[in-house]
This record gives structure tokens, C-alpha cells and sequence, in this order.
């Protein structure tokens, strides 16, 4: 196999080079180093769009779902993608209009300027950062765990993370975001081939769909049905997911600013729907992926410590039970899920950043440059903090920065001079779900989920601002 | 197609779409432990919630033709 990864890699690393330097330009400003001009086409669109939702998540975390959890694990991403794409003709509508009449440079500065009070670009910058890292960080460490099973002994995994950093603070360096848009569309094809091979073959081991269910039947019949067999796929569970992946493209800063720089409305509409029907394209082999882990690898990884089945499980699926130049390439396509979607994270933190800054064009663009290399470091030492859950820890991320949702939405819809309650009460929450992340206090409440009380009170809040400001 | 009637159109895919999503959270699509009745052997609650998803990439398609683009294309972004 290592022969092919080595084929795999370097054909990759040469068309990061050649992303690199196509978008490279000298004296560039920073609207085109940070934004790319914002004159993004429909097929980049598309796929810079689709490899920074999908991404080491996808190839780890979904198949590990439907392993554990069952045929549930399709309304959680699938069906809430569905209507996530539906809001974006809506919001994409919004913001744009906004932006045109305000200019952008991040959610954070916009924001700041909506209230007139730069504690709301403070609290959203903030939530990105804090919800963003963590997910940064696993990313990073997913990718230095199975470079290590590839090549055992041949650097310990910190040192694969450090490579990998390295390579994405490079190139985004060297092409600004355009390279990121172009690394992405490398990415979003080789994450969806990747994953069909993969997915193809694990069904053909079951000889087709109807005897694959009826094998996990024999096998787990409650993977079949939700809750599931341990009982996660509630429809509160649903509802709450819902809400966080419908509020992405709000309070995911990587996702909104793409949004922002499509050429025009209709490149944005078209996109949103392709993204729709690249959804169901790749998270469909997931589950045959899953429910091929629940069947043929019942017993070897069902019987491992839970930290250890979904990296034991990847390694089995991807690596081990593949013709070697298929668990290569599953090896570079995750190096480039990782890469893109980290890389998106960070640059949009550093975009988010530059937002806040109010001086000289060249020292923001210094600035930005310094806070990208320090995210970066901040997210490699925190992938050897975090090893497991990568599923569970992609939810709390969207759930954190959801809790953003009604304070951005009443930013952009709203055109009346508004109070600073929902910027308070939106950093109380942050608090407040943080201590219950922390386990200091609870995280339900008469039988409801802390996230969704808190979104549900924030949005009331958000409502009654509205309200109460003067047109 | 006149701006009434598109934004008719607009709200009828918006009650639509919502009321897909809630229906999803219902025993009509996620009756607790039950997988029958099978559709080319995929379980009940797998093909009910693959034809919601579907649908609701299907209503953003229709959506893209009734939302307000007109604003937006006075000046390139």
C-alpha cells in the first residue's frame, strides 16, 4: 500500500502546488487574499461549499454513526442538510443584500457594525473560536492517527500533525483563499469517489441492498429503527440537530463567507441546491459503509473499548479490507478532507479576526497572517488533547456556534436601531452551555436538551428586541 | 412570472419544506423501533426520510425559480 499512498499523496501535494501558485498574485489587497476577489463560479461554488461541510466527519464520523447507531444517522445529517440548503435561498438572499449595503469583512466585524457595539463581533468571534478549534483539532489528529497506521514507526503521530499543519499554513500562505476554493474542489471529488468505491464494495460483500438489511436484521435489528440500540436518535435529538445544522451557514463563519463571495444571487441559488443533491451523493455509501461495520465487523471492533472501535473500524473499512490502491487513495482523500476543512476553520477565524481590526489595510493584513499561524498552533496542540467521539464532537460544534443564530439573524434582517439584550444574553448562553459541556451543571432540563432551551429562549429574546427597536 | 405571484409561490414552498421537517420528527416517519413496511428491502424510517430529503432538495430547486434575485443583480458582488 505504501507504494500507492506515495503515488496518491504526490499527485495531491502537486495539484496543492499547482492550486498555490494559479492563485497566487503579487500585490494582491486583502479583499482578494482574504474574500478571493468574491467572484466564486457555480462549480467551485459548489464543491468549496460542499468540502467544507463534508469533511473528515463524513468520512469517519457517518460511517461510525450508522456502525453504532443505525439508519437514524440519516435524518440527522441528511434530512437536516435538506432543509440547511432550503434556508440558504432565504439567508443567502439576506446577507447578501446586507453585504452590499455594508461591505464584508467577517460575521464578527458585520455584526459589530449592525448593533453599533463591537461586544457582538467580540461574543461571535469568540463562540468561533471556542467551538471551532476543538473540531480543528480532532480533524488533525484523525489524519496523524492513520498516517501512523500507514507507516508505523516511522515518526510518532505528533509529528504527522505538525507535517500536515505545516503544508496548510503554506499554501494558504502562498494563494490566500482562492487556493482554498481550488483545494476544496480537490477535496469534495475525492471525498465523494472515495467514498462510493468504499461504499460499493461493502455492499457488494452483502450481495446487494435488501440482503444487506436483512443480514443487519439477524445481526441488530434495532439499527433499523430509531432510537437505535442505545437509544441516541430521539426526536428531541433530531429537533436539536436540526436547529444546529439549518444555523451552519449563519454561524459557521467558514460556510457564510462562501456564501458571500459567489458572483452573483443565481450562482448562489444553483449552488445551494447542487450542494442539496451532493448531500444525498455522499452520505448514501456511508451507510452501506456502517452497516457493513455493524455486520462483517461485529465482533472484531464491536468488541474493542469504545475510544478505540472508530479509528479500529476506518482501519478495517478503508485501509486493511481494500485493494491497496483503494485504501491509498481512502488515506489521501482523508489527509485532503482534513486539509480542506481545517484549512477553511482557520481562515475564516483569521477572516473573522480582521473583522475586528480598524487600521491600516497592510497591518491588518500582517495581523490576519500572524492570527492564522496561531490558530493553527492553537488547534495542533489541541488534537493531542482530543482522540475519539469525532461524530458527537462535530454536534456540539454546530450546537456552540448555533446559539450565534438569533443574534446574527436579527443583525442582517433587521434594519431598526436595535438594544444590546440579545448580545448579553447571547454571551450568557455561551457561559452556560460551556458549564454544561464541563459537566458543572446539567445538561437537561424538565426532560428538554440545555441547547435547545437556550435556542429557544435566545430566539424569544431576539423577537422581542426586534420589537422594541426604534425604526 | 409577476412579483405577487412569486412570492405566493415562495410561501407555499416554505410551508411545504417546514412542513416536511416537522413531519419528520413524528412516529409517522420515526415510529420507535419498528422498520416495517420495507421498501426494496430499506427499512420504514431509512426511504420515508430519503424521500423527505429528496423533496426538500427538490422545493430549493423550485425555490430558486420564484426567490427575489432581481436586487441582487444590479451590483456584482
Amino acid at each position: 500500500m505504501k507504494f500507492w499512498i506515495i503515488v496518491f499523496g504526490l499527485a495531491y501535494a502537486g495539484l496543492l502546488v499547482f492550486a498555490s501558485l494559479k492563485s497566487y498574485k503579487k500585490g494582491r489587497s486583502v479583499e482578494d487574499f482574504m474574500l478571493a476577489g468574491s467572484n466564486v463560479g457555480i462549480i467551485l461554488g459548489v464543491l468549496t461549499y460542499a468540502a467544507a461541510l463534508f469533511s473528515t466527519f463524513t468520512f469517519l464520523g457517518m460511517p461510525d454513526f450508522f456502525r453504532r447507531h443505525g439508519i437514524g444517522a440519516w435524518i440527522f445529517l441528511a434530512v437536516s442538510d435538506g432543509a440547511m440548503v432550503f434556508f440558504i435561498l432565504w439567508f443567502g438572499y439576506h446577507i447578501r443584500t446586507k453585504v452590499k449595503k455594508m461591505g464584508f469583512k467577517g460575521v464578527a466585524g458585520m455584526l459589530s457594525n449592525c448593533y453599533g457595539n463591537k461586544w457582538a463581533g467580540y461574543t461571535i468571534f469568540l463562540t468561533a473560536f471556542l467551538f471551532l478549534i476543538p473540531y480543528v483539532g480532532i480533524q488533525i489528529q484523525g489524519i496523524a492517527i492513520f498516517m501512523g497506521a500507514a507507516f508505523p514507526d516511522f515518526i510518532p503521530s505528533w509529528g504527522w500533525a505538525v507535517g500536515i499543519v505545516a503544508v496548510m499554513l503554506i499554501y494558504s500562505e502562498i494563494g490566500g483563499f482562492k487556493a482554498i476554493v481550488y483545494s476544496d474542489a480537490i477535496q469534495g471529488l475525492l471525498l465523494l469517489t472515495v467514498l462510493w468505491i468504499i461504499g460499493y464494495n461493502c455492499l457488494s460483500e452483502f450481495g446487494g441492498i435488501k440482503a444487506m438489511f436483512d443480514r443487519v436484521e439477524i445481526d441488530n435489528v434495532a439499527l433499523l429503527s430509531t432510537p437505535g440500540p442505545e437509544g441516541l436518535f430521539s426526536a428531541q435529538f433530531f429537533i436539536a440537530s436540526m436547529i444546529a445544522i439549518i444555523m451552519i451557514p449563519v454561524t459557521q463563519p467558514q460556510l457564510t463567507t462562501r456564501l458571500v463571495v459567489m458572483k452573483s444571487m443565481k450562482s448562489m441559488h444553483l449552488m445551494a441546491v447542487a450542494v442539496g443533491a451532493f448531500a444525498i451523493l455522499v452520505i448514501t455509501p456511508t451507510i452501506f459503509i456502517g452497516m457493513y461495520g455493524a455486520s462483517f465487523l461485529k465482533d472484531t471492533v464491536g468488541d474493542l473499548p469504545l475510544a478505540q472501535q472508530a479509528n479500529a473500524f476506518f482501519e478495517e473499512t478503508f485501509l486493511y479490507r481494500q485493494p491497496n490502491f483503494v485504501g491509498a487513495l481512502a488515506l489521501v482523500g482523508l489527509i485532503a478532507a482534513g486539509l480542506s476543512t481545517t484549512n477553511a476553520q482557520i481562515f475564516a477565524l483569521g477572516s473573522e479576526l480582521r473583522g475586528l481590526l480598524n487600521m491600516e489595510e497592510k497591518k491588518v493584513m500582517r495581523i490576519t497572517k500572524i492570527g492564522i499561524f496561531v490558530f493553527a498552533i492553537i488547534s495542533l496542540i489541541f488534537s493531542e488533547m482530543i482522540k475519539d467521539q469525532i461524530a458527537l464532537l462535530a454536534r456540539v460544534s454546530f450546537a456552540g456556534t448555533a446559539l450565534m443564530g438569533p443574534m446574527i439573524l436579527l443583525g442582517i434582517l433587521s434594519d431598526r436601531k436595535l438594544s444590546d439584550m440579545i448580545i448579553w444574553a447571547s454571551f450568557a448562553a455561551l457561559v452556560v452551555f460551556l458549564l454544561s459541556l464541563g459537566g458543572i451543571i446539567p445538561g437537561h432540563y424538565f426532560g428538554l436538551r440545555l441547547d435547545l432551551i437556550l435556542f429557544a429562549t435566545l430566539s424569544a429574546i431576539a423577537g422581542i428586541s426586534y420589537l422594541q427597536g426604534k425604526k | 412570472m409577476n412579483e405577487d405571484k412569486r412570492r405566493k409561490y415562495w410561501r407555499i414552498l416554505r410551508l411545504v419544506a417546514i412542513g416536511l421537517c416537522l413531519l419528520t420528527f413524528t412516529p409517522l416517519v420515526i415510529p420507535q423501533g419498528v422498520h416495517q413496511p420495507e421498501l426494496l428491502g430499506v427499512p420504514y424510517s431509512l426511504w420515508t426520510s430519503f424521500l423527505i430529503t429528496v423533496a426538500l432538495v427538490f422545493l430549493t430547486f423550485l425555490g430558486t425559480k420564484v426567490h427575489r434575485t432581481e436586487e441582487e443583480e444590479e451590483v456584482e458582488l
